[in-house]
């Protein structure tokens, strides 16, 4: 363990949103990259640095403290790329036309590299405010002090987008939904939930929801659907296949979207998603963008993913059973990407396939590796 | 809660929502009276109560005040069953008036056409005449799925049409084998309006038809009665006791020592299998899948884990320890992608059988079976050819059976939320690698070309 | 100057590949080369290319080769390097040639870098004939004390599968070979494909040894990933829409042989087999490997929908990624 004295109130933070991160006491995905995103303002607004490579490095060092904390949360590391995505686009704009333009010429292995997706390249937005002196000896906060503002502009872009992220994923959902149609859910996802509920304004039809053992976080979401006017069905797992041949169209969350275009989500999916793919039902997943996570499902198994507690599945009152018997409960399950027909995300929808390209997009490539 | 006060509280509920019920219910053709449905209802009121007592009381009043109860028939007979849940949660007969008010008013807004099948109880032709209480008996344990299973209810069934063989006297001027199936039909009909008749019920009650009708006019009373009594027992026997035999020696051959056996819920042949190649002495482990609302695996993690400890054997002059018991691992349905990579076989076990070989089984059956073949393990199916049922089913959702929600509910009622919890699915044959059956292994599509399979032979 | 018999000396080296070599012939006929203006320049190498290509039995991945240097070639900025004369812009991509050529060796460590994430400890590996980023990888998952075992397929006919078992049982990984005609028996016991590449195409698809594409559409059928090791430099703007749309089919490849020329062959070796010779072999003497790999294609295509990822050295690419790559480098 680092063990650096929490002193100063910004490592304060940081180190309790990481005892908060390890202990669960924040879950969720959305609410991970909140909190993530206000530790890293207050880091870059307190932080003294000279350079955009100092910059970087403290900005890295708190993610990395972070993303230990809790690995299995990726939005954490999401938006700390994000970040330093957005630093970066920020600089690059503030010393256009003062810092030299690092292209040394033409090669072979750059012209390769066309191919590589990037978004285009975004006309700068303003005036660049004075020249960036870096490393200044004279003056080392000049730099810091004239990119502060910006970064706040950028950081409360990402925030914005955060906290809109429910709204903007919903705006689709009449294209998605029509008129008595069935829509099968599982789980508890709040970006569902605002999606199925948003849809409904428009649109009368029918929700079936699987309970979703064991944590039967289905019971809560029909509940929710239900007092929201939507004709709700709550049916065991067990019904799944039964069900499928009479079910529309499948509405999945996501815990993290891979650079595959496959997913992470709460198990019980995997198994909706095969089942719908024998009936080819088209199954959609609705993900915010902070979702997306540099990754690859390195191994095709549960074993990389998360467990949970057994007693959910088996409880003590089964005592003479309990200690016969290994019982399983993983969290996750990986579900591959032809498995997935679209993902609605609050920048518009998508196939799996693009879901490399939005990657590249919205990440640098250096970051992959906090 | 009083019988009395939830009885008259039902009554005016009822009828309430007859309107939209008998409109929103073209299948509710049929008017003949339904005491059933409503001393199906009561008897759940009832539950704390002595209830088999009381019943055996009520049968014959009943009857006689149903005439209102026809048009309150299948739907709302299931708003009933869930106003009743509801009842005895809130324990409040006006909450529950209006919950149900409610419910018919969603049910009439959403006419949602494609459940309306769900729920529906077989209406037999009026129940008169006698119900023998030990048909009473187990109508109570079919409704309260104590007796549970294919096999079980089978045998149950049969083995309480001979006490109702026996105590059944022919009245005057009627020949047994004319008159008996008369007295049997509203026995039967009472048992499925307890529940649903399984088919294995089915084939057998149709074997007894037979024999019945078959049976020598000139033979003496008795004799016949011990003779129907004798085939029944053959039946039994044969078709289930012998054929489970059978195929626990055929599915034992293809358990080999170091297996990773998968099986969902439970099935009585699937756990004789399990437990017989375990006392073959053959060392594999166990994944038990499970998933509500019956949880049935519970059960056979129970019989698999409390097997008879084999004793200290003797083998070539030396003392082997007895084998440490079935590795078991327990997981609930969603877990299942994570762990069916690790199983080398699955075996389920069916509640039938389809000519176009599709398995009608207990809901979830589909769902092992789908995992199983997409990552290419052997499903084997274990079903006795007396569950073979003629015809061809497409679909697990056409013909189902909802649990009863006063039994399997979890969360009080909300508008527009309903809970439905069905209990078979069916699985199609592509997903099936073989049937184990007492004629040998043989792929679901060949079904329809065995003879025995359609219970064609004589008991 | 020869360009073919340059090629062949590039491709004496072990490490070059025949892209590489295919770079480094094109970037020496550049030197040579009197052209005076880009349009010459470019019309001298597209002509080497064509005499590379025709003299080639499996023209695919030394095209892939041609096609990357020729297009650099053409989009070079004239004015990069700065008042220069056409000679020196000459030297100058000839000193490209070769910085790209030595960079390109160093992609296979790279990619092994990516691929062995992917390996998990234990793992039962299938990979087909030989391949030296294959090779790579499975060294560089062993050194990083990784327990895997791999099955390599005899790859008929070159059988180069010998040739992979005998180097990777040098360093202690466990190695069986496998008939080609064994891999769906095999199939069940193995948790992933891995191979490498001739050149990866713009469909997203694969061009490999013959076996390639048995070997993925049996992985696909068992659920198991199928995964591709490309450099970069396989990168290759082709579409071929089905095997005999690529450019190594010839109309020799699957041909029936008509009766006569059967009989006649027979004839032949009747005549001159002694008859020892006749009754040991009988008529199977005509049918000889070589005999049978005369009338058999060398590679073939596997099907974007049959690869799981491919690895390469600007990142792990899903078949689409490949085909967005391929799409954004060249148009």
């Amino acid at each position: 363990m680092t063990s650096e004295p929490a002193n100063t109130p910004t490592q304060r933070a940081v180190e309790n949103l990481a005892w908060k991160l390890r202990r669960r006491q924040i879950v969720g995905s959305r609410a991970t990259a909140l909190e993530t995103l206000l530790v890293l303002r207050q880091v870059i607004s307190k932080s003294r640095f000279s350079s955009m490579e100092q910059l970087v490095t403290i900005i890295r060092a708190v993610g990395r403290r972070l993303v230990e904390a809790q690995p299995k949360e990726h939005s954490v590391g999401n938006t700390v790329r994000k970040v330093l995505h957005h630093i970066r686009e920020e600089y690059h704009t503030a010393t256009k036309g003062t810092a030299i333009e690092s292209s040394s010429g033409f090669s072979i292995s750059k012209f390769v590299l066309l191919g590589q997706p990037r978004k285009q390249s975004a006309p700068a937005k303003a005036e660049s405010k004075g020249t960036l002196k870096e490393n200044d000896p004279d003056d080392p906060d000049s730099f810091a002090r004239s990119l502060k503002p910006v970064l706040m502009e950028a950081i409360q872009d990402v925030l914005d987008e955060l906290e809109t992220v429910y709204d903007n994923v919903s705006k689709s959902a009449p294209n998605h939904i029509h008129s008595d149609e069935i829509i099968l859910t599982l789980g508890m996802s709040k970006t569902v939930e605002h999606f199925l509920i948003s849809a409904a304004h428009n649109r009368n039809y029918t929700v079936m929801v699987l309970e979703t053992a064991p944590s039967y976080g289905g019971r809560d979401m029909a509940k929710t659907l239900a007092a929201a006017g939507i004709s709700t069905f709550l049916v065991p797992d067990s019904s799944l296949f039964g069900l499928m041949s009479r079910v529309n169209k499948v509405i999945l969350g996501a815990h993290a979207i891979l650079a595959n275009g496959g997913m992470f989500a709460i198990t019980g999916s995997l198994l909706a998603a095969t089942a719908a793919h024998e009936h080819c039902t088209p199954v959609v997943v609705c993900a915010g963008q902070f979702k997306l996570t540099p990754l690859w499902n390195l191994y095709h198994e549960y074993g990389a993913l998360d467990f949970s507690d057994p007693s959910q599945v088996l409880g003590f009152e089964e005592g003479s059973l309990v200690d016969k018997v290994d019982v399983v409960n993983p969290f996750y399950d990986y579900v591959q990407p032809n498995l997935i027909d679209a993902f609605i995300t609050n920048d518009g929808d998508h196939p799996p396939t693009s879901i490399y390209r939005l990657i590249k997009e919205t990440y640098d490539d250096e970051d992959n590796e906090l | 809660m009083a019988a009395t006060t939830t009885s008259t509280n039902e009554t005016p509920a009822a009828s309430s929502s007859q309107p939209s019920a008998s409109s929103s219910q073209p299948n509710a053709t049929s008017s003949q009276p339904s005491q059933k449905s409503m001393s199906k209802a009561e008897r759940r009121e009832l539950q704390e109560k002595q209830r088999a007592a009381k019943l055996a009381q009520k049968q014959q009043p009943q009857t006689g005040d149903t005439p209102n109860k026809p048009k309150a028939k299948p739907k709302t007979d299931s708003a009933q069953r869930r106003g009743s849940g509801a009842a005895e949660k809130t324990q409040s007969s006006g909450v529950d008036a209006s919950a149900m008010d409610i419910e018919t008013a969603t049910n009439k807004s959403r006419s949602l056409r494609i459940f309306s099948h769900f729920g529906l109880t077989k209406h037999g032709h009026g129940v008169k005449g006698d119900i023998h209480p030990c048909i009473i008996r187990l109508a109570l344990q079919f409704s309260e799925f104590r007796i549970c299973g294919a096999n079980a209810r089978c045998i149950a069934t049969l083995t309480a049409f001979k006490t109702v063989i026996q105590d059944y006297t022919t009245p005057p001027n009627n020949t047994l084998s004319r008159h008996l199936m008369t007295h049997l039909s509203p026995q039967i009909t009472h048992l499925v309006s307890a529940r649903p008749m399984s088919v294995t019920m089915g084939n057998a009650i149709r074997q007894l038809k037979l024999e019945i009708s078959g049976s020598d006019i000139d033979m003496p009373e008795q004799d016949a009665k011990d003779l129907l009594c004798q085939k029944i027992d053959d039946y039994i026997r044969d078709r289930i006791i012998i054929a489970d035999e059978v195929i626990q020696d055929l599915a034992c051959k293809k358990i080999k020592d170091g297996d990773v056996i998968l099986t969902y819920a439970r099935s009585s042949v699937v756990e004789k299998v399990l437990l017989s190649a375990y006392k073959e002495g053959k060392r594999f482990s166990v994944i038990a899948i499970d998933s509500r609302p019956l949880l049935e695996g519970k059960a056979l993690l129970q019989a698999l884990t409390s097997a008879p400890p084999v004793s200290w054997t003797l083998s070539r002059d030396s003392l082997l320890p007895p084998p440490p018991p079935i590795p078991c691992t327990y997981a609930l349905l969603p877990a299942l992608p994570s762990l069916i990579t690790e199983a080398t076989t699955v075996i389920l076990g069916a509640h039938s059988l389809h000519s176009n070989g599709a398995v009608f089984s207990r809901a979830g059956t589909a769902l092992v079976a789908m995992m199983a073949k997409q990552h290419s393990v052997p499903v084997l199916v274990c079903c006795e050819t007396y569950k073979f049922s003629e015809g061809v089913m497409l679909d697990g959702f056409g013909k189902n059976e909802l649990a009863p929600s006063h039994l399997f509910q979890t969360s009080a009622q909300t508008p527009n939320l309903e809970i439905l919890n069905p209990l078979y699915d069916l699985t199609p044959p592509s997903s099936i690698t073989a049937v184990v059956t007492e004629v040998g292994l043989i792929p679901p599509s060949s079904i329809s070309s065995i003879p025995m399979a359609l219970g064609r032979i004589t008991l | 100057m020869d360009i073919c018999a340059t090629y062949e000396r590039k491709l004496q080296d072990e490490q070059i590949s025949p892209p590489l070599a295919a770079i480094l012939s094109l970037s020496e006929l550049c030197a040579t080369s009197n052209a005076g203006t880009m349009f010459e320049l470019v019309k001298a190498l597209n002509e080497g290319a064509d005499s590379l290509r025709r003299n080639s039995s499996n023209p695919i991945s030394l095209n892939a080769g041609c096609e990357l240097f020729i297009a650099f070639v053409t989009l070079f900025p004239h004015d990069s390097v700065p008042s220069a004369s056409f000679s020196e812009l000459k030297m100058e991509l000839v000193k490209q040639g070769e910085t790209y050529v030595r960079q390109a060796l160093t992609y296979r460590s790279k990619i092994a870098e990516l691929g062995v994430d992917f390996i998990k400890d234990d793992s039962v590996i299938l990979t087909h004939s030989y391949s030296r980023v294959v090779m790579e990888t499975l060294m560089l998952a062993h050194q990083r004390s990784k327990r895997i075992s791999v099955f390599v397929t005899e790859a008929r006919p070159r059988g180069l599968g010998v040739k992979t078992a005998e180097a990777l049982t040098a360093v202690g990984i466990p190695c069986t070979v496998i008939l080609d005609s064994a891999v769906a028996y095999a199939m069940e016991k193995v948790d992933f494909v891995l191979v490498g590449s001739e050149a990866v195409v713009e469909s997203g698809g694969l061009i490999n040894a013959i076996g390639s594409l048995n070997i993925a559409i049996i992985a696909k059928a068992a659920n198991k990933p199928f995964y591709a090791l490309a450099e970069s430099y396989k990168f290759h703007r082709l579409f071929p829409l089905s095997q005999y749309d690529l450019p190594s089919h010839n109309p020799r490849i699957l041909s029936f042989p008509t009766p006569i020329e059967k009989d006649r062959t027979a004839e032949k070796t009747l005549s001159s087999a002694s008859p020892n010779f006749r009754s040991a072999s009988g008529a199977l003497s005509s049918t000889t490997q070589e005999e049978i790999a005369k009338n058999n294609p060398d590679v073939d295509y596997t099907r974007p929908d049959l690869i799981s990822l491919v690895f390469s050295d600007v990142g792990s690419l899903t078949p689409s990624g490949v085909s967005q790559y391929l799409v954004g480098m060249f148009h």
